[in-house]
């Protein structure tokens, strides 16, 4: 098995990162039996306890153990405390208290990720940015997809997501705020694509391959015009070279749905809490682009 | 709890009751056991289903009608496309909850659950895939933004030679939201507005 690694990116928060990382992921395991990791780097854990009860979680990763926590910390105090297989959280657990979804797999963050930032300059370049790869990089091939969930920002996990990943895809609010951010994003991406470069012999070098729009809302002309904007802006930077020629915008946009806002409280992936919603059919037909854009450049 | 534990659980259990099951006595031990042994041929009648429709293809063709795509692509067209090549038979139904019970059970019927399945997972899949908008969408982009770096009067100069169709395109592929009541004097004002906008808040790529 060759896994497929996407980073999850956009340093604008509330965009739909982690929502696009759990319903596409659950999508996948569910609907295309495929088998997936989503890995959690947000200090936020969002992704943690949409598909983890609360109580649950803060058991598993007390002290920051068996989550993505003690990956950094243990490169920062050259500890090998870290065990995929302790850490890694196998399917969803429903209602009835027994798992679904036994293709999908967790590796929970903690809120310890906080101080990392302060610590990762202890390590050297390119150390500090290969550590996720270094610890996971083995483990990936045992997944079809790697989703890698990371936190509104562009500083150290973020950087390793990267580092880590084949494609970095950006969930996308289509507004002029996002649509000035992206262009700053495009260009951090580039930098970090030549920063690597050296590091990573016969390798694809990272780009952003799809933008993912959320929130979206077909009454009257904003979002109609606020995408138009988006896809200029995208040819424009792809003539520049800041953008893959491969990146593409993909569709369905994901509606505002409820339903996904309710999964949440839920902890399941909205295909499993309200599979008749329009966010379960967006990230539905959402997840089979995924599929067929990302098979087809690879 | 997952599968795994309840199956080590059950194990245990097995063993212990297995050791001592000739010391058990009395009512109240009799009557949980009682329950236990009919929630046990409960649950097997259930995981024995569940194994023989993962097996038979049943659970893929199950998973696909209860699917998201279902409530989004599933029409009665296209079950009746799906039972004539999958079993070369002919669907009555024709109303949509009708035609789904009658497509799985002609199906069933015929062992084809696992065909059914795959040809619904194929053709949700096409249903979903969106075609790009080709060469002319970004020429007509690429227009709009010109226009909307002209000042005024370059404006008026260029945009009075356009057909009422060709205006119509322009806006339509830009986003621009309009009716068929929508004259031709105020689409040229609306593409002026927004092509104005696009140029302005794409301007930093540049």
């Amino acid at each position: 098995m060759s896994a497929r690694v996407l980073a999850f990116i956009n340093f604008k928060g509330g965009v739909g990162k982690t929502a696009t990382v759990i319903n596409i992921g659950a999508t996948l395991a569910k609907l295309h039996r495929k088998k997936v990791l989503v890995v959690d780097l947000d200090p936020q854990s969002n992704s943690s306890v949409w598909l983890m009860r609360p109580d649950r979680w803060r058991q598993h990763v007390a002290k920051g153990q068996r989550s993505t926590f003690q990956i950094f910390d243990d490169a920062l105090l050259g500890k090998d405390r870290f065990n995929f297989d302790d850490a890694v959280v196998k399917g969803v657990e429903t209602w009835t208290g027994f798992t679904d979804l036994p293709r999908l797999h967790l590796l929970p963050a903690s809120v310890e990720l906080l101080r990392i930032e302060d610590r990762i300059h202890e390590l050297r370049a390119p150390a500090n940015y290969q550590v996720l790869e270094r610890a996971l990089g083995a483990r990936f091939k045992e997944y079809d997809f790697v989703l890698l969930d990371c936190p509104p920002n562009l500083y150290s996990t973020t950087k390793n997501a990267v580092f880590c990943a084949d494609n970095c895809v950006v969930p996308y609010v289509p507004d002029y705020l996002s649509l000035s951010g992206f262009h700053v994003l495009a260009e951090q991406v580039a930098e970090l694509r030549e920063k690597f470069s050296g590091h990573l012999p016969g390798r694809r070098k990272p780009n952003i391959g799809a933008l993912i729009v959320s929130h979206y809302r077909q009454t009257g002309n904003v979002f109609r015009l606020a995408i138009n904007e988006l896809e200029i802006s995208m040819a424009n930077l792809q003539a520049i070279g800041l953008l893959s020629q491969d990146a593409v915008l993909l569709e369905p946009y994901v509606r505002h749905c409820v339903r996904v806002a309710e999964s949440t409280s839920e902890h399941l992936p909205v295909i499993l809490y309200a599979p008749g919603s329009i966010g379960a059919q967006d990230y539905s037909d959402l997840t089979q682009n995924v599929l067929n854009h990302f098979d087809s450049t690879k | 709890m997952n599968y795994t534990d309840l199956a080590t659980h059950l194990l245990d259990l097995g063993e212990r009751l297995q050791k001592h099951s000739r010391k058990i006595e009395g009512d109240k031990v009799g009557r949980s056991a009682k329950k236990l042994a009919q929630a046990v041929e409960r649950f097997e009648d259930t995981l024995d289903s569940f194994l023989a429709s993962r097996k038979s293809g049943e659970l893929l063709l199950e998973t696909m009608l209860r699917s998201p795509s279902a409530k989004r692509h599933l029409t009665v067209e296209l079950l009746k496309k799906g039972l004539r090549e999958v079993a070369g038979k002919r669907l009555q139904a024709e109303e949509l909850s009708a035609a789904r019970k009658e497509f799985v059970e002609v199906l069933h019927a015929n062992e084809k659950g696992s065909q059914g399945g795959k040809f619904l997972r194929a053709a949700f899949e096409e249903a979903a895939c969106v075609e790009p908008g080709g060469k002319d969408k970004v020429s007509l982009q690429r227009e709009f933004v010109r226009l909307g770096g002209l000042s005024d009067e370059e404006y008026e100069k260029e945009i009075v030679k356009r057909t009422f169709g060709e205006l119509r395109r322009l806006a339509a592929t830009n986003g621009i939201k309009f009716t068929d009541r929508t004259g031709k004097q105020r689409l040229m004002a609306l593409i002026r507005r927004f092509a104005i906008r696009a140029a302005m808040n794409i301007s930093f790529d540049e």
